[in-house]
């Protein structure tokens, strides 16, 4: 189908941006990467009148070293947070869960940024930003503010991004030396997951001493499996020393049901796949 | 396609009638409904619905074409159209009450035609957003409800988008509210899970289905936390919402 009519702006710097969204407000509708937004207004489920690139500021593009952390601007593409050599060093994690979201076309046309600011459910990016305790630098009229990724996800499709704000950089602790792994489960390969797990992990000598998982498409936000985080430090890094941990990575949880499969199926995927990510994570630790 | 849902409210069904008569404010309290008149049998207006990067307006309007007070059973007739998006929806939604000494069973179905085509999402929302319109509209109620206020205007909207070539069912059981209690819902106070059925094969990647009374953690607490506060004074507003969810839900999902 053919997008309603809208209007196009392609400003060079945030400050435009801003303002441009400031003067049309609901109205207008920011696009990134235009992977998820596209097939919204081509099926016309959207109509703005006005839609706001943010491909021409260059600003919000790339990583840099803030010291403790790394920042990663919001327009950087997955492709590029895949391949990233600070990401690799200090935030594998990122890099493994950049490499399994959809396919190498919409990796290098989608961003990081714009897949965390769509927050669905199913997307890649977040549970892989919430295990990072990553933060996420919001502009708005009044300057900047810095939100934690467990305040940042806040229901289905939904963020801490305001109405008039845009999403510039994603900081990053580095977790240099940390194991990483993103664990994925598809029915079809580059597709959405039916559940998801990314996991981290530091350790040495076979044993774990830290860890952090997070869990994608097991609720309307991604959810970090803390009672698991925690019955992992001083576990063993092999099958059995994980198992009692992983088997507890679903709690709380409140999967949807779907064509893919029922809540238990996902309750059930969500042990498995945390055993498998945990110990992958623990082999590259 | 056709939808069937069913409830029951604890009063008797002449009661129950005679309530649903003066069908005032309803879609005044559903998240993004406006009511622009009401005459006689037939009422406009228009619903917003906005969900992350979905933002659709629907106009429309509804007639009662049909009013059997020996019967308990209505029919109303509604269609819609997207105001930018033209999309276009209709249906005829069909209530008929039963009474069973002390309660009532209220049965709705619901006819609908929506053209339109499947969303491109992670995952079928229609589930998770119909929790939230409903959580919305009970929230709205409840505020309501302690100010001591009612009031408003009634509509149901039917506006959304649907493949002529679609068929397929589904059920949703609201069943009957405690009467006085509030939050302890009791097991047998099985889930409210709306659960339209899934598009047609070459739709979305991962449509929602019907879920089970069992399978979704959601339902369950969607039916915790709503039907206690519809309880007897509400039911009659969840008649006409349970309409406009299932129009909504289905625009969203297409």
């Amino acid at each position: 189908m053919i997008p309603a009519q809208f209007d196009y702006v392609a400003p060079s710097t945030l400050e435009e941006a801003l303002a441009a969204l400031g003067e049309h407000g609901d109205d207008a509708k920011i696009i990134a990467g235009g992977q998820s937004l596209l097939p919204v207004l081509r099926m016309r489920l959207n109509a703005p009148e006005l839609v706001i690139d943010l491909g021409r500021i260059d600003s919000l593009r790339g990583v840099r070293d803030d010291g403790d952390a790394l920042v990663i601007g919001a327009m950087t593409t997955h492709s590029d947070v895949v391949t990233d050599s600070l990401v690799r060093e200090h935030a594998l994690l990122l890099s493994k869960a950049a490499a399994e979201v959809a396919d190498n076309q919409i990796r290098h046309r989608g961003t990081f940024g714009g897949s965390v600011a769509h927050a669905d459910p199913a997307g890649d990016m977040g549970s892989a930003a919430l295990a990072m305790d990553a933060e996420f630098v919001i502009a708005g009229a009044g300057g900047t503010r810095t939100v934690p990724a467990t305040d940042f996800f806040v229901d289905l499709f939904e963020t801490a991004i305001g109405e008039d704000e845009i999403l510039t950089e994603i900081r990053v602790p580095k977790k240099t030396g940390w194991g990483a792994h993103y664990e994925k489960f598809v029915r079809v390969a580059h597709q959405w997951p039916i559940v998801a797990v990314a996991a981290t992990v530091n350790g040495s000598g076979g044993t774990i001493s830290e860890a952090r998982v997070a869990l994608t498409n097991m609720g309307s936000t991604p959810l970090r499996a803390s009672a698991t985080e925690s019955a992992l430090a001083g576990a063993s890094a092999t099958e059995d020393g994980v198992r009692a941990a992983a088997d507890a990575a679903a709690e709380g949880t409140s999967p949807p049901s779907d064509l893919n499969g029922s809540a238990e199926y996902r309750w059930h995927l969500a042990t498995v796949l945390t055993r498998r990510a945990v110990l992958k994570a623990a082999d590259g630790a | 396609m056709d939808l069937e849902h069913t409830f029951t409210v604890p009063v008797a069904v002449d009661a129950a009638w005679a309530e649903f008569q003066d069908i005032g404010s309803i879609a005044e309290c559903f998240p993004g409904a406006q009511v622009t008149s009401v005459e006689d049998d037939s009422f406009s207006g228009s619903v917003k619905v906005k969900l992350g990067p979905i933002s659709l307006v629907y106009n429309g309007s509804g007639t009662f074409t049909e009013k059997d007070d020996a019967n308990h059973r209505f029919v109303v007739d509604a269609k819609g159209k997207d105001r930018r998006g033209n999309g276009t929806a209709g249906a005829t939604v069909t209530l008929t009450m039963t009474g069973t000494g002390e309660s009532t069973d209220v049965n709705v179905h619901t006819d609908l035609a929506i053209t339109g085509k499947p969303a491109q999402f992670g995952r079928g929302v229609m589930q998770d957003v119909s929790d939230k319109l409903l959580g919305q509209f009970v929230g709205c109620l409840e505020q309501r409800f302690n100010q001591g206020g009612g009031g408003g205007a009634a509509a149901v909207e039917a506006p959304a988008p649907v493949e002529p070539t679609v068929e397929s069912t589904s059920s949703h059981e609201v069943p009957s509210p405690p009467v006085a209690e509030s939050t302890a819902a009791p097991a047998d106070e099985t889930p409210a899970s709306v659960a339209p059925a899934p598009p047609p094969p070459a739709a979305t990647p991962r449509p929602a289905t019907p879920p089970t009374a069992s399978g979704s953690g959601d339902a369950l607490d969607l039916g915790k936390t709503v039907l206690p506060v519809l309880a007897k004074s509400y039911w009659k507003q969840a008649v006409v919402v349970l309409i406009v969810i299932i129009v909504v839900i289905w625009l969203i999902a297409r």
